[in-house]
């Protein structure tokens, strides 16, 4: 009841099919950075960290933006994270530090 | 668990109910009666299922995955991942399998409700990457370590173990990474929101809320 698929696997084992494939996307401090700026607009300070050691999985980003201002971390950090949604795909470590500009000042004082 | 993103030109493994795609060729008659059966399956149906016809030869990186050794051969997935197979035409086995698989679809309550009830399992709730005596990624082993410390009592689901939550949860609540932390059914937030929320003092409110 079945016909075999012989002529297809000669040709198939002919040809090399097992090549790596295509190296998954690795994403840059630069790229990063300027994702969330294009998103927040005005971004006064912004400074991300590959903490991989190269491979590009793990990121720290401190952000500093106006935007911020009178929203609750949680609804920060949504926003953030909105701005990466295809890198938080493949990017598996992902830790952020959210300020306005007040804050920022602040924060640099201590 | 292993998951088929291979195909260049179709996605159908990712579908995330049940597909049941047939490798054929053209010149196999064979493939047309189970091709016939399938399209009276997915008639019955009221549902749920994706029914596929892959011509075996084109779609070759797709045919070598499964080792596709002669047609007609049908596959059964689940969640992207192969869970039966069918070497042959054998319609019975093709019904009985199907249905079986329907069956088992439609007796699960569906991804929402499931969610919604697992937020509010317990009063603080905890999405990690392992368990609180295990946790497998560095981020889920701090959450712990500081929840510990405030000693409060929480459950945890370990989303390593079952991947329709994992990605579900994710839409869900539209937050993109773990661990999360939900207090009465809401989200809180991630490890970073935690941790600052603890040295300004919010985190014991909110958690004893």
């Amino acid at each position: 009841m079945r016909r075999s698929l012989g002529n297809f696997w000669k040709t198939v084992n002919q040809r090399n099919f097992f090549a790596p494939t295509a190296r998954m996307q690795v994403y840059t401090e630069k790229h990063i950075e300027s994702r969330i700026v294009e998103k927040l607009e005005n971004v006064p300070f912004i400074k991300a960290v590959d903490q991989s050691d190269g491979c590009g999985g793990k990121f720290h980003v401190i952000v500093v933006s106006e935007k911020f201002q009178g929203k609750p971390l949680l609804q920060r950090h949504r926003l953030v994270n909105s701005a990466l949604t295809e890198e938080l795909k493949t990017i598996h470590a992902f830790s952020q530090k959210t300020y306005t500009p007040e804050e920022w000042e602040k924060e640099k004082g201590n | 668990m292993y998951k088929c993103a291979i195909s260049n030109k179709f996605i159908f493994f990712r579908n995330e109910k049940l597909s049941i795609v047939l490798f054929s060729a053209e010149w196999a008659d064979q493939c047309k009666q189970v091709l016939d059966a399938m399209n009276e399956l997915n008639n019955q149906s009221k549902s749920t299922i994706q029914m596929l016809n892959v011509p075996a030869e084109d779609l070759s990186d797709v045919s070598i995955k499964h080792q596709i050794e002669a047609v007609p051969t049908v596959i059964f997935f689940k969640n992207g991942s192969a869970v039966d197979r069918i070497d042959g035409v054998n319609i019975p086995s093709l019904t009985q399998k199907c249905r079986k698989l329907v069956e088992i679809e439609e007796s699960k309550p569906n991804l929402e409700s499931r969610l919604s009830a697992l937020i509010k399992k317990s009063k603080v709730m905890i999405f990690m990457k392992g368990s609180r005596n295990e946790p497998k990624c560095g981020f889920s082993k701090q959450l712990i370590a500081l929840i510990n410390e405030l000693g409060v009592t929480y459950d945890t689901f370990d989303i390593l173990t079952d991947e329709e939550v994992r990605q579900g949860l994710k839409k869900f609540s539209d937050w993109p990474t773990y661990p999360q932390v939900y207090v009465n059914g809401e989200l809180i937030g991630g490890l970073d929101i935690i941790k600052e929320m603890h040295v300004s003092g919010d985190l014991i409110t909110t958690l004893k809320a």
